[in-house]
């Protein structure tokens, strides 16, 4: 080691040089924006693609979308769907969802339930605050489901077009499920290629 | 196999060569195209066709190219023929065949996600195959629904007009229910005359339709089809031992489907020989009482004059108390036991088990005491087998069939198809010989009413017109002369005038029909209840196997004679020895070495040789005090037998009465303990059905609430009497039984049979038969109506009461059925009371017209006891077998 060398050791040495050379970043960051926010004081915006809480729809005329198909049942991968349906007894051929739970525990926010849904009745919304000291509440029920659909209405109507389901309803409808005449008349007009 | 069919089993039709694909492949002559190419494994789609019947060709799937021709060709219509050189694959078949799916869906509704049939529906899958996404010009039906029926929904807009619903009832089935109509510019399928669907309730319709166009009115939107948890299991109403598949969800029953389907449409005509793989009304709609609210959930015990629910092990305790104080006060011969043949093998295996080592008595009898021991006892006696002699395909395949006593087509509809094949498809000619205008007797050849009560007199007249003709069999007759003659003299003794005065039959019928049963090559006699539940049930089944013999019936391949069971485990129950005269295997009860060789398997003594009673002695010994506990499983002889018979002052006498049941029955309501047992759907196990083939019950779902199988709760009260039984699964029963009666299982075939009558006919046959033939007298003219208690095709026994789809489908109307010209005689129209007065008692009751009456008969369900009509019946108790038959008695009837 030469003389150079070592008199810049001992420099550095007394000066507590590599403690400041350590310090460079924090206090650097000192003087930064913060990126941090305060949750829950402050919120996020959260993009109209996001996968949150799934919310059951109603049409604009406030019947249910649902038609109790079963199909999101048997999209979902961790089987956290359970659908009983049934005959409307006021609207003949008309089915519907008696009961449906969506056990949101084992849910995985994957979004397939609402690609199989072919009235889109399913759609995930913003609302992704739902812990709670019971985890039985977790299991969600028609009422909790159509609640939250309703609660966050425009959300689901934004999931829906983000993920291209329900943008551009003619369009959509000639590669997606047509839903016939059955359901036909409380809903919407049947689309073009159809009619 | 479609098109042609062999209308003769016994000459095969002529080999052809043709090429499919390449290859060269021989075949059949004159059958379907489509059958030959897929027996060479190819599957070529076809919508429209099914091997039970014969191609319709409407839905243009199963097109193929043929060389020299244009045009794709049909493959299921057309026939194939020698030299066809045929190609079944190429992207021109893929787009003809794609046109066709385009066609049927630009009419179609596609309300898949809504259908019962989404996921189960050929169109779909073709729809799918076919890559068909875009449908130009699609346009709607706009039908509405036809819910009128109680069990099927129509609806039109589905349907693809493939007609398999209409072919399957009408070819199959020969019940002709459906057809089409133009309505609104559509072809629709309808019931016939487009009335509310009123037919037999089979369901064959519904299993065939490849969409959702008939939807089952009892599933309807409730699952899709891979919701559900398959079981395939076998039918628990009645001994035709149906393959079934119940389809649960979680701890509900949700529908039954069967083996026939849509889904498998391919096979050899000649194949349905073993049965069709369909259902009938009971086991595809009688599914409900599985997981009823009337189902017991827990145990009942009696106390201060009221059934109280009790935890088991309570339950228990108190019973083996009370069953150990009455043994030690009264001795084993104190306890008896009646059983079901609604039970498996395992069960009926346990239960005789229980009662002959545990409690160590003889006292124990099943249902089949009911009738079917006449059966038993007699062809026992005579050929030495304990059971029917010929199968299903027997049935199919014979030339001439005898069916005496008989209402086939209500107590066992699929062994009545077998019978509707025969005569629609080896053109089969089939005689019945019955007081009531049955189904069959509709499709029969020689459809004849005789008289009511006049059975055992026509079997005379049939023995005596074939010794009297000439028709005899000189081969058979030959080898035991001894018997011929002492048989001779005895039918010499009756008149046939007398005979057909009695019977209402000419002596040129008489004759008719013997030279008919004589002279085809393969005859079957097929007796039942109007036989083995009738007076002189024994005697009558004796009588029908000389006339077999006579006329060289018996011991030839596809002839013989037979029966049918009512109940699943009839022969089971027999075989399984629940009888005080049998051990397991048929083996006599009184048979030193197989006494020695059970005792010896089962490690402890057996009751002594020459004790036990049948359920009738059973019943006067309880009424006497002898017996002092009786333990019942699933039987019900308080709601089955007659008042005359004492049954509720017999169980008022016994000290200690236990019942064991899916539900609270009449018998259960009157007991100290009420144990609750697990249907079929809840249990492993095994039935052996009427032609002896042993078909296996599969657990479809958990028990119901504290239920538990009744092989369970006997081995838990077996070793809670002392006993060390480690059954810890009906595998291990199984496994005794195979051991004790070898071979019982057979793999579910039918094992083989050899009647074999020479030690019968050269041996005592002469000292009995004399007996036998007597001039019947006439009856009582002061009641000259008979009364007919029996089955109906909705139900079964008081078990189908339990399901509400059948009483919806077959309500208990109260009524008194009747011919319309005897209530036009009586001067009454529907619902207006009579009178019915029998040498038991009288009651009053509506009335109704029924065209299965026949003049001077009247009917009434056997399965409703409101109004009691089964207490006017008369009671007679067959000497050799202690059969009581109580299903006809004379009556009057008069405007009350
Ligand atoms: S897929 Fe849609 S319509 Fe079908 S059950 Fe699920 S939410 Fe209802
Ligand atoms: S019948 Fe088949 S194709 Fe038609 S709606 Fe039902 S499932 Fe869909
Ligand atoms: S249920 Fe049976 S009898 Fe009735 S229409 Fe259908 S196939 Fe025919
Ligand atoms: S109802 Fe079904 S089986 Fe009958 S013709 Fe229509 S599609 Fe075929
Ligand atoms: S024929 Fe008998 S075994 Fe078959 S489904 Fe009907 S009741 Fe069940
Ligand atoms: S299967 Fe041949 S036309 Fe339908």
């Amino acid at each position: 080691m030469n003389v150079g060398a070592l008199t810049k050791k001992v420099l550095q040495a007394a000066l507590f040089y590599e403690i400041w050379d350590a310090m460079k970043v924090t206090f650097q960051h000192m003087f930064h924006r913060p990126i941090t926010f305060q949750y829950p004081r402050e919120q996020r915006t959260i993009p109209d693609a996001h996968r949150g809480a799934l919310g059951l729809l109603r049409y604009d005329d406030g019947h249910e979308r649902c038609v109790g198909c079963d199909l999101c049942e048997a999209a979902c991968p961790s089987r956290c769907i359970k659908v009983i349906s049934a005959e409307d007894p006021s609207r003949p051929l008309q089915r519907y969802a008696t009961e449906f739970y969506i056990d949101i525990t084992k849910c995985v926010f994957c979004g397939y339930c609402v690609e199989a849904c072919p009235v889109n009745a399913l759609a995930m919304t913003k609302m992704y605050e739902f812990s709670t000291h019971d985890k039985r509440t977790l299991l969600f029920d028609k009422k909790r489901l159509y609640d939250i659909g309703e609660r966050h209405l425009d959300d689901a109507k934004k999931y829906l077009y983000a993920h291209n389901q329900e943008k551009n309803v003619e369009e959509s409808r000639e590669y997606r499920y047509y839903f016939p005449q059955s359901v036909l008349k409380s809903t919407q007009s049947p689309p073009k290629h159809l009619s | 196999m479609g098109l042609k069919p062999a209308t003769n089993p016994d000459v095969e039709a002529a080999t052809i060569e043709l090429t499919i694909d390449g290859k060269t492949v021989t075949a059949k002559d004159g059958v379907s195209l489509y059958d030959v190419i897929s027996m060479t494994g190819k599957i070529i789609p076809a919508m429209c066709y099914h091997y039970t019947f014969d191609p319709f060709g409407s839905c243009g799937m199963c097109l193929v190219m043929q060389e020299g021709k244009k045009a794709p060709v049909r493959s299921c219509t057309a026939k194939a023929t020698a030299g066809m050189i045929i190609r079944t694959e190429g992207d021109d078949l893929f787009l003809a065949r794609k046109k066709a799916v385009e066609k049927h869906l630009s009419v179609h509704p596609l309300d898949c996600p809504v259908c019962d049939a989404d996921g189960h529906c050929e169109l779909q899958d073709m729809a799918f195959e076919h890559g068909v996404t875009n449908l130009a010009n699609a346009k709607q039906k706009f039908i509405p629904e036809d819910t009128r029926s109680p069990v099927l929904d129509f609806n039109m807009n589905r349907c693809i007009a493939c007609a398999e619903c209409i072919n399957v009832c009408k070819d199959v089935l020969m019940i002709d229910a459906l057809q089409f109509m133009k309505k609104g510019g559509f072809n629709q399928v309808v019931p016939k005359g487009d009335v509310a669907l009123d037919c037999e309730f089979c369901g064959d319709c519904l299993a065939v339709c490849p969409v959702g166009a008939i939807t089952n009115k009892f599933s309807k939107y409730l699952y899709k089809p891979w919701q559900m948890k398959k079981t395939t299991t076998t039918c628990n109403y009645c001994g035709d031992g149906c393959q079934l598949y119940l389809e649960t969800k979680d701890e509900e029953v949700i529908r039954v489907t069967s083996p026939l389907s849509w889904k498998n449409k391919w096979g050899d005509r000649s194949e349905t020989a073993k049965g069709h793989g369909g259902l009938c009304v009971r086991g595809r709609f009688g599914f409900e009482y599985l997981d009823g609210k009337t189902r017991l959930r827990n145990p009942l015990v009696r106390e201060h004059n009221q059934l109280v629910e009790k935890p088991w092990i309570e339950t228990m305790q108190t019973l083996v108390d009370r069953f150990t104080a009455i043994t030690h006060r009264h001795g084993a011969d104190a306890i008896a036991g009646l059983i079901t043949a609604r039970c498996t093998n395992e069960e009926l295996y346990l239960f005789q088990k229980l009662m002959r080592t545990v409690f160590g008595t003889n006292h124990l009898d099943s249902s089949a005491r009911y009738g079917h021991m006449n059966f038993v006892h007699a062809s026992k006696h005579a050929v030495g087998l304990g059971r029917t002699h010929n199968d299903w395909e027997d049935l199919t395949k014979a030339k001439a069939v005898l069916v005496i006593g008989s209402n086939l087509t209500e107590t066992n509809p699929l062994t009545a198809m077998r019978i509707k094949e025969a005569i629609r498809v080896y053109k089969a000619q089939v005689v019945t010989l019955d007081s009531a205008v049955t189904n069959m007797a509709k499709l029969a050849s020689h459809p004849l009413l005789i008289n009511p009560g006049t059975e055992g007199a026509v079997i005379d007249g049939l023995v005596k017109t074939a010794i009297d003709q000439d028709l005899v069999d000189e081969e058979s007759v030959k080898k035991h002369p001894r018997a011929f003659d002492a048989l001779k003299a005895a039918v010499g003794t009756l008149s046939l005038e007398q005979i057909s005065a009695h019977t209402g039959l000419s002596s040129e019928t008489f004759k008719e029909i013997v030279a008919l049963f004589a002279e085809s090559p393969r005859s079957i006699i097929l007796c039942a209840e109007g036989i083995v539940r009738r007076t002189n049930g024994y005697q009558n089944v004796l009588k029908l196997i000389d006339l077999a013999w006579i006329t060289g019936k018996l011991d030839r391949p596809g002839c013989g004679v037979s029966t049918v069971t009512e109940e699943p485990n009839e022969q089971g129950a027999v075989d399984m020895g629940v009888a005080p005269e049998f051990l397991p295997g048929q083996a006599r009860f009184d048979d030193a070495a197989a006494r020695d060789r059970f005792a010896k398997a089962w490690d402890a003594p057996l009751p002594q040789a020459g004790t036990g009673s049948h359920l009738v002695d059973i019943l006067n010994r309880c009424r006497s005090g002898q017996i002092k506990a009786l333990y019942i499983l699933g039987e019900n002889p308080l709601g089955t037998l007659p008042a005359s018979l004492e049954v509720r002052t017999a169980l008022e006498h016994v000290e200690l009465l236990v019942v064991q049941d899916p539900f609270l029955t009449q018998t259960g309501r009157q007991a100290h303990f009420v144990l609750p047992a697990c249907t079929y759907a809840e249990k492993d196990g095994t039935f052996t059905n009427l032609e002896g083939r042993v078909l296996r019950v599969r657990q479809a779902m958990d028990p119901l609430g504290d239920s538990l199988p009744d092989w369970h709760i006997m081995t838990a009260l077996a070793n809670a009497m002392g006993a060390h039984w480690e059954y810890q699964s009906v595998n291990d029963i199984q496994a005794e039984i195979l051991k004790l009666v070898p071979g019982y299982y057979n793999l579910g075939q039918p094992r083989k049979i050899v009647p074999t009558p020479d030690h019968y006919l050269s041996d005592g046959y002469a000292a009995e038969v004399g007996a036998r033939y007597r001039a019947s007298e006439g009856h009582d003219q002061t009641r000259p109506f008979s009364l007919q208690m029996g089955q109906v095709l909705m139900h079964s026994g008081k078990m189908s009461t339990e399901a509400p789809g059948l009483i919806k489908i077959a309500p208990n109307t109260g009524k008194l059925h009747m011919n319309i010209r005897d209530m036009e005689q009586l001067g009454v129209q529907e619902g207006v009371k009579v009178c019915l007065a029998s040498e038991r008692g009288s009651l009053q009751l509506g009335v109704q017209p029924d065209q299965s009456v026949a003049p001077g008969t009247c009917f009434f369900p056997e399965h409703f006891n409101e109004p009691p009509v089964k207490d006017l019946m008369t009671v007679s108790i067959d000497p050799v077998t202690g059969v009581p038959a109580f299903k006809q008695c004379w009556v009057s009837i008069e405007r009350a």
